[in-house]
């Protein structure tokens, strides 16, 4: 078996911005050959590193995001050849992502319209910040920057009594270069449905700002049929009413995500056995728990307030994973807080083959990395190579086109 | 609209909640016939969900379920009745794509799994969206999108140092589970345009959180070093690559706030331009990322001073101007009223909806040259296709149709 997107070549030129994307073509099939310059992508120098020693092969973000690629050194600034090389390379591509600033792949005449000219079956997506037109196409931004312009930062942040006058907060993970890449890929393979039919490729502009404001759930339709900002809570969803916290702390320092609360009677009746069979919550049975209406929070019943502050305490009594098995045991969405590696641990994504090994300059033997984000039975995810390094594979693409254009 | 590049292709939408519907939106969006399968007795909770129009919850005006739920058409089937089940079957005979979220084994209890279904269609693409997914011990977990984003070290890895984690203001993970299903399943008709052959999609919403953090994983099985130590979350510093600065400052107003990232020297010298060269910023206490990343505190107090008297729309302005990557943190509100961006852009755009008037929504992302999506119709009311797709798609007469009604299967 191999990925959906075998046969395919894709040419990426991209830095943080737009790698991701790349990385979900080539982790199902895709041929993708990255376009570097000499110096190596801007990526290659963001942490961490192995050992903490930079180094263009070293960085585990650029392992991370590059996996299954293939690396060329084209010097496309600084020489004509080179650029008539990626030209080449686009001829006889069926994917062109790029994340360059609007108006410099004019200047290196890598546009689409000159491209497609030569291969009209291209699907040429370019990734930006802002998109190609309007007053912000040029504006440069980071991960924080583009998250804050998008709107899904204002939703993150904290209750008052938690810490007071705390700006909209950034989750970290590259989000909102992820949020971006998944965008791109979902317009690249419309487009490619689309030339499944037709044979035609085209042009996609897609913004990040656009893909990052779509992403906000309840937000904006809180603005556009009410006029209301929803207001920062601590660790639980922005909100026109305070609910109540989700966090809570476990006995071994961890927290754990506590919420739908005696939503159905028949989870309600559960956790109540699971906390009374612990001590707590002896007072559960009298009878105004009863009404579900009672333990829902933010309708402001005495009893949802009581439930609370005993759940919490019965929390505290326990370590966070046993919190978390329980609660599902009961029926209920908890979940331990994990730190992002803390899942290496979890014998369930083992199960699922999840974890994959990988490697790269630096470490002897290999290290488990997140694979598939989707389990495809006919044409899976797979790992065939781990992210080049710079110019691994210059000489093995020039050769593939030179063989290619005497044919 | 038959230039929309998914059209033609029939979506059997049995999700409900967001990150199944936030899949087929996009899909919808495109042109695909999403033909969302509702029961009265079950209604999608997102058809009472807040914001709501009017008084009270009619099932049709709710702002949020019309805002995931545009163009797409919605069918009653009752699929506890045999006449129901039976009708979905050949629904799915004639369809291209089915898609669920519900718990593990769900559809497997209606007898509808994988092989049952591929018995009816040999091409169909099966997409479930489960927490866990269809395999390994805690198949039968259950996630929201919070729990998935707290399983997967989205939540932890967003706060203030010394705080609570701040974690994510709403369900960030079903929307990416839903970005993620549609990938896939956009890959798997690639694939069958090829090939014939259709499959089933196990989708994991936990998985499709542990993957957006493949470097902190990576740092601790290459470098052994675990994301839960001092001094992170690093609040809204960087992490990784480490510079400085790097944060959100205040600004003129009510909860008005800037962020500023500065990656280079030559942004540094340009940031220190833009704030009138003060004298501070030539102390050799500033003069280099490592020194900057070292006095942080310092750094960001002198920043907020001068922020903090300024208007963050004005501030953007003039830094982005310089050179200097900075963005008002902007609101919903904000976003809506004020964006010169998505104004210039068209990004707002209008559908009427029988219930509550003409909408506003967002537009359609990315932007497809030679097939754009496009908003066709706001989100069905509950039932209000039932007879047409069914006449449509299978041929029923209306007599046909009545008698189903009469049947019960209609609810």
């Amino acid at each position: 078996m191999s990925g959906p997107l075998a046969g395919l070549r894709v040419i990426e030129i991209c830095d943080e911005l737009g790698q991701y994307a790349g990385k979900l073509l080539a982790d199902m099939g895709a041929d993708v050959v990255k376009l570097e310059p000499p110096e190596g992508s801007e990526a290659r120098r963001v942490g961490p590193f192995v050992d903490d020693e930079p180094g263009p092969n070293r960085s585990l973000n650029f392992w991370y995001h590059n996996t299954n690629k293939r690396s060329a050194v084209l010097d496309l600034d600084a020489s004509e050849s080179d650029r008539a090389t990626a030209r080449a390379l686009l001829a006889r591509a069926d994917i062109f992502l790029e994340a360059m600033t609007p108006g410099r792949p004019i200047a290196l005449a890598l546009d689409y319209d000159t491209l497609a000219a030569a291969n009209p079956g291209l699907i040429h997506c370019a990734i930006t910040p802002f998109g190609q037109d309007g007053p912000w196409a040029h504006y440069r931004v980071t991960d924080l920057v583009a998250l804050a312009a998008g709107g899904p930062m204002n939703m993150n942040g904290y209750d008052p009594e938690d810490a007071p006058g705390a700006p909209p907060i950034h989750g970290k993970g590259d989000q909102a270069w992820n949020t971006g890449a998944h965008f791109a890929v979902m317009g690249i393979l419309t487009a490619l449905v689309a030339r499944d039919a037709t044979g035609q490729g085209q042009y996609i502009d897609s913004s990040m700002h656009e893909a990052l404001s779509s992403a906000t759930e309840v937000g904006l339709p809180h603005w556009l049929y009410t006029k209301t900002n929803i207001t920062r809570q601590t660790g639980r969803h922005a909100a026109v009413i305070r609910s109540e916290p989700w966090i809570h702390r476990a006995r071994d320092g961890k927290d754990v995500l506590v919420f739908n609360i005696g939503r159905s009677n028949e989870s309600w009746g559960k956790l109540k056995r699971w906390m009374q069979s612990h001590g707590f919550g002896m007072n559960f049975d009298e009878s105004r728990f009863d009404d579900p209406m009672n333990r829902m929070a933010a309708r402001g019943a005495p009893e949802a307030k009581e439930i609370f502050a005993e759940v919490s305490r019965f929390v505290a009594a326990l370590d966070a994973e046993d919190v978390y098995r329980g609660a599902q045991a009961c029926g209920l969405p908890w979940g331990t807080v994990r730190s992002p590696d803390e899942a290496v641990d979890d014998p369930h994504l083992h199960d699922r083959g999840h974890f994959v090994a990988t490697t790269g300059e630096g470490l002897e033997g290999d290290a488990l990395m997140p694979g598939a984000p989707y389990v495809l039975s006919a044409t899976p995810w797979e790992l065939r190579r781990p992210a080049p390094k710079l110019g691994e594979h210059t000489n093995e693409v020039l050769a593939e086109l030179a063989d290619a254009t005497r044919e | 609209m038959s230039s929309l590049p998914l059209s033609g292709i029939r979506v059997i939408d049995l999700t409900w909640i967001i990150a199944g519907p936030t899949a087929t939106r996009y899909l919808a969006d495109f042109g695909a016939d999403v033909i969302k399968i509702e029961h009265e007795q079950a209604v999608d909770p997102i058809r009472l969900g807040r914001p709501i129009v009017g008084d009270a919850p009619t099932l049709n005006n709710s702002g949020f379920f019309n805002y995931i739920n545009r163009n797409k058409r919605s069918v009653l089937l009752n699929v506890r009745h045999p006449f129901g089940m039976d009708l979905l079957k050949r629904l799915i005979e004639v369809s291209d794509v089915v898609i669920e979220n519900f718990s593990a084994g769900t559809l497997a209890s209606w007898e509808l799994d994988y092989p049952r279904m591929r018995d009816i269609n040999e091409r169909i693409i099966y997409c479930s969206i489960s927490g866990f997914g269809h395999t390994g011990r805690d198949r039968e977990n259950t996630t929201w999108g919070p729990t998935a984003q707290a399983l997967g070290g989205l939540t932890l890895t967003s706060g203030l140092p010394g705080k609570p984690p701040a974690g994510w203001g709403y369900s960030y993970m079903d929307h990416t589970a839903g970005y993620s299903a549609a990938i896939a399943i956009l890959m798997a008709l690639h694939h069958r345009n090829r090939t014939g052959e259709g499959q089933h999609i196990d989708m994991s919403q936990v998985e499709a959180a542990t993957v957006l953090n493949g470097p902190a994983v990576l740092d601790r099985t290459v470098n052994g070093r675990t994301w839960r130590r001092e001094g992170l979350p690093p609040g809204n510093r960087a992490w990784e690559p480490a510079v400085a600065p790097h944060n959100t400052y205040p600004c003129l107003g009510e909860d008005r706030w800037i962020a500023i990232a500065v990656t280079s020297e030559p942004e540094w010298e340009a940031l220190v331009r833009a704030m009138g060269e003060p004298d501070w910023s030539r102390n050799q206490r500033f003069g280099s990322n490592a020194a900057r990343l070292a006095n942080q505190d310092a750094l960001d107090e002198h920043i907020a001073a001068w922020t903090t008297e300024r208007d963050d729309y004005d501030l953007m302005a003039l830094l982005q101007a310089a050179g200097v990557r900075a963005a008002v943190c902007q609101k919903p509100g904000d976003r809506v009223e004020r964006d010169p961006q998505f104004a210039a852009r068209n990004w707002w755009q209008t559908l009427p909806h029988p219930e509550m008037g003409d909408t506003l929504h967002d537009g359609v992302a990315p932007r497809l040259s030679a097939t754009p999506g496009a908003l066709q119709r706001a989100a069905p009311c509950i039932g209000e296709h039932t007879r047409e797709v069914l006449a449509e798609a299978l041929n029923l007469t209306e007599a046909e149709i009545d008698g189903f009604a009469e049947a019960g299967v209609f609810m």
